[in-house]
């Protein structure tokens, strides 16, 4: 991954949302809890009332005393289950919901980001946090509450039946828990790196595969399927080694907890001894405790692991939370009145520090059509997508009615680019997208306006037809058809159209131009085109080289001028094979 | 390519780790014996040093002890890492398989379901490495214990012996069930991520007319769907646990009571007693573990199903493939002016040869440095310079070495449209096919990238062949001659200049 990844949230942040969330579902928390005490309970039950058995029977009683006994077992075993059943259920629940509302969170804010975070981060990691991730965090919360209730309960037990014979014997078997507390200290902080190295990992992984999907047909092309499997292969290991490294560590871990064990066991043993020899202890108390120390390595042990699975699911936790910490710029809510478009001495420059915008300053009056030619790489897109407010510039501000972009309603401006998708679904609700509220006939006569309701309705079932990825396949020029649709849907006053029809690539490009003509009847446009017969039917036309306006004007007094759009229109034209083009690079922005 | 799918990946994925599966079984095995050998060690050295008071005894046992805890502790390690590694091993091939599979030429498969099956039932499917030991060490310490119920009580012992298949069988008539509702869960988080990678995918054009809301909206709709589903998933569950702990719970109280009575009758002893419910207490694991095992199975038969469907995917029909309509001469640069679907005749020239190199319409730039992505490591600046890519890599400081971030997605279209016609010109194969290579540059560069492309492929005496499907003027000005097809039949043929002076229709087809 290049570039900035999304952010992990801090363990602290992770831990403060996780009890947030825990405060909001406190009645599901409690009967859970509840739900899983009853399990913990009715497992204990048998135990004791084994003890009982032998009791009746060194007693002698008659057999008919078993009678009570086994309705308790059976009892105990038909709540245990039923109790069991609905702890796994409610636990399911209530992590399930959690994690629902965590994902569909992620993923809207995701969805506001600017298009140049996900750029940078990988979109892949974002998609494994919200899948893969999710479902790690599922499989250890299922586990997680009802063990801790069922093993804690199990530990008191045992711990209140040794202090219960003894209260020297009590404090020899608490004598070792030092240990396992220091095997906690001494696994935690090495596993947790290893963790969140493998969720990185597993996302890196992810990222790669989607990388790979998506170019399928360039990595056919090339037949870079070999290069594409190793580079996949090589992150699958990483996360693989990630895996087994953690697991390596667990059982020195594990090794670590039997040792407590032993030396809890061993040092009971010694102690009795010692007691017995001294009087204070009877031979059968010194067996007992050392019988409840042993029924302790259990649950003691089942807690401890806890723990690691607590770390684990606390790093694909920590990923999900953290997309939540970025900030999302509030929704603005002012409709201007009169929508004219001004950019106002407009910088920008990326990352790396190379300008690509100085000093812009356009204007675009209320229901004119402008458009902005130059050369590729000129900053005509970077223009575009400041004046739609995807980009925030370094210096200086886009106005719509005297508003800045950031601050206008949804829907106020609006922009149609090269980059066409073709949403999954059904047709009507891909151009749906921009309006959800929209009837048929509203998407109907969408479609019509933009010329596209003729093919739309030819297909096998019409508006209803499955598009996208895993549907019926649209050619270029159909896919940025349904883009103009949705902005016709839309109805912004500002439409922004980035080179909307120049993917179609030849034959279809005159009729896109007809379609985007159409769509843009009416509204402020600012028009970035390449294909100069859409300049030429533009009210104005700007010029754009190295990040700076360099001509505006119509096209006809631009063509007399002799300037540089002459020279880009006679190009266009074919007329002339322009030999030197005017794109020396590096020193023109300084 | 269904050839090389195994008919059961699950009999495979036994095989193919057979050697960790079985040291690891074993060993985790002797950890087990061990394990339950220490509440016999406890009783040894009660009785032989706590109860003698010989210091000499203590030292002893206790040592003892130590030894037994050292073997135990040796055997887990090794035995469980075998294990582990063989769950590792399975998951990351299950993995490249799937990832080979959908790589591969001409299979279809939808992405986002992808990824969750590279994942989570890759993960799911290797467990049944974890399950398989568990299994066989809980029916071991089952026949164990009942050999050593038999030895007591033969009654006791054949209630285990029988009563644990009759249990097993009748738990397994859930699996069905939890197979069918695990394989929904899955199905159905499939689309909620096929839905997830969608909107991302088309997060610009969504943004662009503020479609977030809705998306969100509709992202939201499928994560309730998934929720929904895997709780429907998770009651099955809860319900088939509540039956398997109730009969597990009852078999091994029931063979106590059953062991009390012949006590109280008077037919075994009780330090038998003792021991019966001592193994009935320690049976309690195994028979939760045989209880559970028809569920986990299940679940993992759902998850290799789902990997058995995309290995077995089979590919699209490929009948129109490999008949290319129209063969440049050796050295010849030949432009193709099609209507109405330019893209589905540049795919017949995909026939798979190494000598063709068919350039997609939407090229993809990949996650690595620009020299990474151009595929050559020697010197490139001629195919820069062809491409008028070389001011791409002139605006970053670090030049070839820059970065592209997830698909070149911080790229502009024209910057990317030109790297990558710069890496098929590097690839200098000997028939190159472009569709539309200059749609997101501006007319001057287009002029550029016309005159580079033929003084770079078509030097005099060079043999190479190009094909430049498009209607772009500037292009075809360059070739050597233009073919016209409409509906896949050639309609005209000559030299642009020719053309573009003779036949209108073909001045209405280029001259914008």
């Amino acid at each position: 991954m290049t570039g900035a990844a999304l952010p992990i949230a801090s363990s602290a942040r992770t831990c403060a949302w996780f009890l947030a969330r825990l405060r909001e579902h406190k009645l599901e928390v409690a009967g859970t809890a509840a739900a899983g005490l009853a399990a913990a309970t009715s497992s204990v039950v048998p135990v004791t009332a084994l003890g009982r058995l032998v009791d009746l029977v060194r007693a002698g009683a008659p057999p008919r005393a078993l009678l009570p006994i086994a309705f308790l077992i059976a009892g105990a075993a038909l709540l245990g289950g039923v109790a069991g059943g609905v702890t796994s259920v409610l636990v399911n629940r209530l992590a399930e919901r959690i994690l629902a509302a965590l994902r569909e969170q992620t993923v809207a804010v995701a969805l506001r980001l600017p298009a140049t975070v996900l750029d940078r981060a990988g979109r892949g990691d974002l998609l494994s946090r919200v899948g893969a991730d999710v479902a790690a965090v599922g499989r250890a919360a299922a586990d997680v509450l009802p063990t801790i209730i069922s093993a804690s309960l199990l530990a008191a037990l045992s711990v209140t039946a040794m202090f219960g014979l003894d209260w020297r014997l009590g404090l020899a078997g608490l004598a070792a828990l030092p240990l396992y507390l220091l095997a906690l200290r001494w696994y935690l902080p090495r596993s947790a790196p290893i963790y969140a190295g493998e969720r990185a990992a597993v996302a890196s992984r992810s990222q790669l595969l989607m990388e790979s999907l998506q170019g399928v047909r360039t990595v056919h092309a090339y037949r870079l399927e070999r290069r594409h499997l190793d580079r996949i292969e090589e992150a699958s290991e990483r996360a693989r080694e990630m895996s087994v490294g953690v697991f390596t560590l667990f059982t020195r871990f594990v090794g670590r907890i039997n040792r407590a064990e032993l030396a809890s066991l061993a040092t009971i043993l010694v102690a009795g001894f010692w007691f017995v020899r001294a009087g204070w202890v009877s031979v059968g108390e010194t067996a007992a405790a050392a019988v409840l120390i042993h029924r302790l390595f259990t649950p003691v042990s089942e807690i401890l692991y806890i723990f690691d699975e607590i770390q684990e699911a606390g790093a694909g936790l920590a990923r999900l939370v953290g997309v939540g910490t970025l900030p999302v710029a509030p929704v603005g809510t002012i409709v201007p009145v009169v929508p004219d478009l001004t950019l106002d001495g407009v910088s920008f420059g990326y990352e790396s520090g190379v300008p690509v915008l100085g000093e812009v300053v356009l204007r675009v009056a209320p229901g004119e059509r402008v458009a902005l030619v130059g050369s590729t790489g000129a900053g005509k897109t970077t223009v575009a997508s400041i004046a739609a407010g995807i980009l925030r510039p370094v210096s200086g501000t886009a106005w719509v009615g005297g508003v800045p972009v950031d601050q206008l309603a949804p829907g106020v401006v609006a922009i149609v680019s090269q980059e066409t998708h073709v949403f999954a679904g059904a047709l009507i609700d891909d151009v749906r997208l921009a309006r959800p509220s929209a009837t048929e006939s509203e998407v109907e006569s969408a479609l019509d306006t933009v010329g596209a309701l003729d093919w739309v309705m030819r297909l096998p079932n019409g508006m209803e037809t499955l598009v996208g990825e895993g549907g019926r396949p649209l050619t270029s020029a159909q896919a940025q058809q349904l883009a103009l649709a949705r902005l016709v849907l839309l109805d912004p006053q500002v439409a922004i159209l980035d080179e909307a029809t120049a993917e179609a690539g030849s034959a279809g490009a005159r009729q896109l131009e007809e379609s985007a003509m159409a769509a843009t009847k009416g509204r402020t446009t600012l028009l970035v085109a390449h294909r100069l017969t859409q300049a030429a039917t533009a009210d104005r036309v700007v010029v754009l080289e190295h990040g700076r306006v360099v001509e505006e004007g119509t096209h006809d007094d631009l063509v007399t001028a002799g300037g540089r759009y002459a020279e880009l229109w006679s190009a266009w034209q074919s007329r002339s094979r322009v030999a030197s083009p005017l794109r020396t690079c590096g020193d023109v922005m300084s | 390519m269904s050839r090389d799918v195994p008919p059961n990946i699950l009999r495979r994925a036994l095989v193919r780790n057979r050697w960790r599966l079985v040291a690891g079984s074993l060993l985790v095995g002797l950890h087990q014996g061990c394990e339950a050998l220490v509440p016999i060690a406890i009783g040894v050295i009660v009785d032989h040093a706590v109860a003698t008071g010989s210091t000499g005894r203590l030292i002893l046992w206790i040592a003892a002890l130590a030894g037994l805890f050292l073997v135990l502790t040796a055997a887990y390690r090794t035995g469980a890492r075998q294990i582990m590694r063989a769950i590792a091993d399975e998951a990351h091939l299950l993995r490249l398989e799937v990832a080979a599979k959908v790589l591969d030429p001409r299979a279809e498969v939808r992405t986002g379901d992808v990824l969750t099956i590279s994942a989570t039932d890759a993960d799911h499917t290797s467990y049944l490495l974890d399950y398989i030991p568990r299994i066989t060490g809980a029916l071991t310490a089952t026949t164990v214990s009942a050999v050593g119920l038999c030895l007591i009580s033969v009654r006791l012992g054949l209630v285990v012996l029988i009563g644990t298949p009759l249990v097993v069988l009748a738990l397994r008539r859930a699996a069905p069930r939890i197979t069918h509702r695990v394989a929904h869960r899955q199905e159905v988080a499939g689309r909620a991520s096929s839905l997830a990678t969608d909107l991302v995918t088309g997060l610009r054009p969504m943004r662009g007319i503020g479609g977030q809301d809705a998306a969100a909206a509709r992202y939201r709709d499928v994560s309730r769907e998934s929720l929904r589903v895997t709780m429907a998933a998770a009651r099955t569950q809860g319900t088939f646990l509540a039956a398997s702990t109730t009969v597990s719970t009852m078999l091994a109280g029931g063979i106590a009571i059953l062991a009390g009575w012949s006590a109280l009758t008077g037919h075994i002893t009780v330090g038998q007693l003792v021991t019966v419910i001592g193994l009935a207490a320690f049976l309690a694991d195994p028979f939760a573990t045989l209880a559970t095992a028809p569920g986990w199975i299940a679940s993992v038969r759902a998850s290799a199903d789902r990997i058995t469907r995309v290995l077995r995917s089979t590919p699209v029909a490929a009948a129109a493939r490999g008949q290319a309509p129209l063969t440049p001469l050796d050295g010849e640069c030949v432009g193709v002016v099609v209507t109405p679907d330019a893209a589905a005749f540049t795919e017949l020239f995909e026939d798979g040869s190494p000598d063709v190199l068919v350039v997609p319409h939407h090229p993809d730039l990949f996650t690595g440095t620009i020299r990474e992505n151009l595929l050559r490591g020697g010197p490139v600046e001629d195919a820069l310079r062809a491409s008028a890519a070389d001011d791409v890599v002139a605006a970053h400081p670090d030049g070839l070495d820059h970065e592209i971030s997830e698909r070149g997605a911080a790229l502009s279209g024209g910057q990317r449209q030109r790297l990558a016609l710069a890496r098929a010109l590097l690839a200098t194969p000997a028939m190159l096919v472009l569709q539309d290579p200059t749609t997101a540059v501006d007319a001057v560069t287009e002029h550029t990238i016309a005159r580079g492309i033929r003084d770079l492929r078509h030097r005099p005496g060079s043999r190479l062949r190009t094909l430049l499907v498009t209607t772009s003027p500037a292009l075809l000005a360059v070739t050597d001659r233009v073919v016209v097809l409409r509906g896949g039949i050639v309609v005209a043929t000559g030299t642009h200049e020719l053309l573009a002076a003779t036949d209108p229709d073909y001045r209405a087809a280029v001259l914008r």
